[in-house]
């Protein structure tokens, strides 16, 4: 059919194209050039000589260094712990019967009906409770594991033919094994991308750190950003400078994974 | 034949266990809490004293509460926008050939920007003063809007920071829901006469149907939970400029008032419950979508 596209079509698409193009890179290119213009300039004298004193200012007053490290570590291990978390509730829920099944699906079910902003004055005093108030363990390990992710592996284990596990099972290899060598690289797909979802989330999330960091040296890039603009209130353009240094990152990870972004992955795979 | 290992009795609660911990005790923990602490005076010096209703009759009686909850119901205005903006991303980049999976990565970019990073352009953009927009209207002759600080202005602004960030997901979804549509359905009903539009209405849209009401869904829950684009963009403009997490936040953070913010938590659940439930009684009368 596309071969014959009357040409308003072809140009209606064209110009669509090229104005969803702008919107999506507009807003952050235009913070990139407010960040390389000199502090306190006119943003629309476009004859001035890029600085990146914005940037030196953000990153030594500012102290962002720390704040990108503990970001990092965060985003990393809540990754890797919601796909092992996951990855291994998810093997008895497919493939083995036991008492309290049932049980166990309704209480996942319930988990992913209540949002966290619900629960966030009870998650808070738990937190505190437990002695992890201010440490970037609090970010971490509440949402070490989602009842979405136990359903994605458990969609994914389903899908792979009993057969090969019982392969594995007469060659002697237990549970464990057969999990790990087995089970764990045939759902690779799924877990890489319940990875790529939880990193993608994790860099991003504001609320959850706000309400359980305070110190300075154990804020993440978001929080911290927030903290600068107050601090920077008069030279705003080193927040910008922060915010432009909050986002490299994230996107060169996802041009250089950008193989891995195929739509088939958001078929089921949504969390609101 | 050699015998296959039996599992031991121990080995699923073994592999349940760890996720079992972290839900158990930071989850269901704090919804079996909420429900109490909701039912006491508890601030951060005192309590919890059990007090029954008191929480849920103090914002019931408070005119911030209303203020931000009818907010949080206009900022379901998102929802439809979002979907027409992601379909129609979707439906551009099915249609280049070739350029699609640049477009389709370009359109992306904005979800991997952190909330905040993109909050805090957008308010450049909407400065007041000096800000692109308002630039523009006055060159144009037109009145500037207070973008950032005036209603309806900060939601529309804050709205405008969740579609940006928000399109390139959903036309991923729709774009893994165009692959469902059978070609050979297309061709048909092409030779059946029907024209673009015709093919479109007819064979794209209905198979479409279970993506939108997941995105629907999706979008409108996410719309009644937001938090971070208000925290950047607006986070000086008053309150009931604002939404119930936002006031959540405040009443439990920087009041410290525990048990008021429990109980503004639980009627949030009551409202998303609602929706819900509407929602799924509309969307599975109309002829059932998977979703």
């Amino acid at each position: 059919m596309s071969d014959k596209r009357p040409a308003w079509l072809a140009a209606v698409l064209w110009i669509g194209a090229f104005v969803l193009v702008v919107a999506a890179v507009g807003p952050a290119l235009w913070l990139l050039l407010a960040a390389l213009q000199p502090a306190g300039s006119d943003m629309y004298s476009f004859n001035q000589r890029p600085t990146l004193r914005n940037f030196e200012v953000a990153w030594n007053d500012g102290r962002l260094g720390i704040p990108l490290v503990n970001s990092v570590l965060v985003t990393l291990a809540r990754a890797g712990l919601n796909v092992v978390l996951a990855a291994a509730a998810a093997y008895p829920l497919a493939r083995m019967s036991f008492r309290g099944r049932d049980t166990v699906f309704v209480l996942l079910l319930c988990t992913m009906m209540i949002p966290d902003q619900v629960i966030l004055v009870p998650m808070f005093r738990i937190v505190v409770g437990l002695s992890m108030y201010d440490t970037l363990a609090a970010v971490v390990v509440p949402f070490g594991v989602s009842a979405m992710g136990i359903f994605m592996c458990r969609q994914a284990f389903l899908a792979i033919p009993a057969s090969l596990e019982e392969a594995a099972r007469v060659d002697g290899a237990g549970s464990l094994r057969t999990w790990w060598h087995v089970m764990l690289p045939l759902a690779a797909p799924t877990l890489s991308t319940l990875a790529i979802f939880s990193v993608i989330g994790a860099w991003s999330e504001l609320l959850w750190p706000l309400v359980v960091l305070q110190s300075p040296e154990k804020l993440t890039l978001p929080v911290a950003l927030t903290t600068l603009m107050g601090q920077f209130s008069t030279n705003i353009r080193a927040a910008y400078a922060g915010a432009v240094l909050a986002l490299v990152p994230i996107v060169a990870a996802f041009v250089a994974l950008q193989k891995f972004f195929k739509p088939e992955m958001f078929g089921g795979a949504v969390k609101g | 034949m050699p015998r296959l290992r039996a599992n031991h009795p121990v080995t699923p609660y073994a592999f349940l266990a760890p996720a079992a911990a972290v839900l158990g005790v930071f989850f269901l923990g704090a919804v079996v809490q909420v429900v109490y602490y909701s039912c006491t005076r508890f601030t951060a010096f005192r309590g919890p004293d059990f007090v029954g209703f008191e929480n849920y009759a103090r914002a019931l009686a408070s005119e911030r509460f209303w203020r931000c909850l009818v907010n949080s119901v206009a900022y379901l205005a998102v929802t439809p926008a979002l979907i027409v903006l992601s379909l129609m991303a979707a439906m551009i980049v099915e249609a280049h050939a070739r350029a699609g999976r640049w477009l389709r990565l370009i359109f992306f970019l904005p979800v991997v920007t952190p909330t905040v990073v993109a909050a805090l352009a957008w308010k450049l953009l909407f400065n007041e003063d000096s800000g692109l927009l308002n630039t523009l209207l006055s060159a144009a002759g037109l009145p500037r809007a207070g973008w950032l600080s005036q209603h309806p202005w900060t939601l529309l602004s804050a709205m405008t920071v969740t579609l940006w960030r928000g399109f390139g997901f959903y036309m991923m979804v729709f774009l893994a829901g165009l692959l469902s549509v059978p070609r050979e359905l297309k061709e048909a009903a092409s030779i059946d006469g029907a024209g673009r539009w015709g093919v479109f209405r007819t064979v794209t849209l209905p198979a479409l149907r279970p993506s939108i009401v997941l995105v629907f869904v999706v979008s409108s829950i996410s719309a009644l939970k937001v938090f971070d684009e208000l925290f950047v963009l607006v986070k000086g403009a008053p309150i009931t400029q604002q939404t119930v997490v936002p006031l959540l936040y405040r009443i439990a953070f920087e009041e410290g008032d525990y048990g008021l913010a429990s109980a503004v938590g639980l009627m949030l659940f009551v409202v998303i419950l609602v929706f819900s439930l509407i929602n799924l009684r509309l969307s599975a009368g109309k002829e059932g979508a998977s979703a």
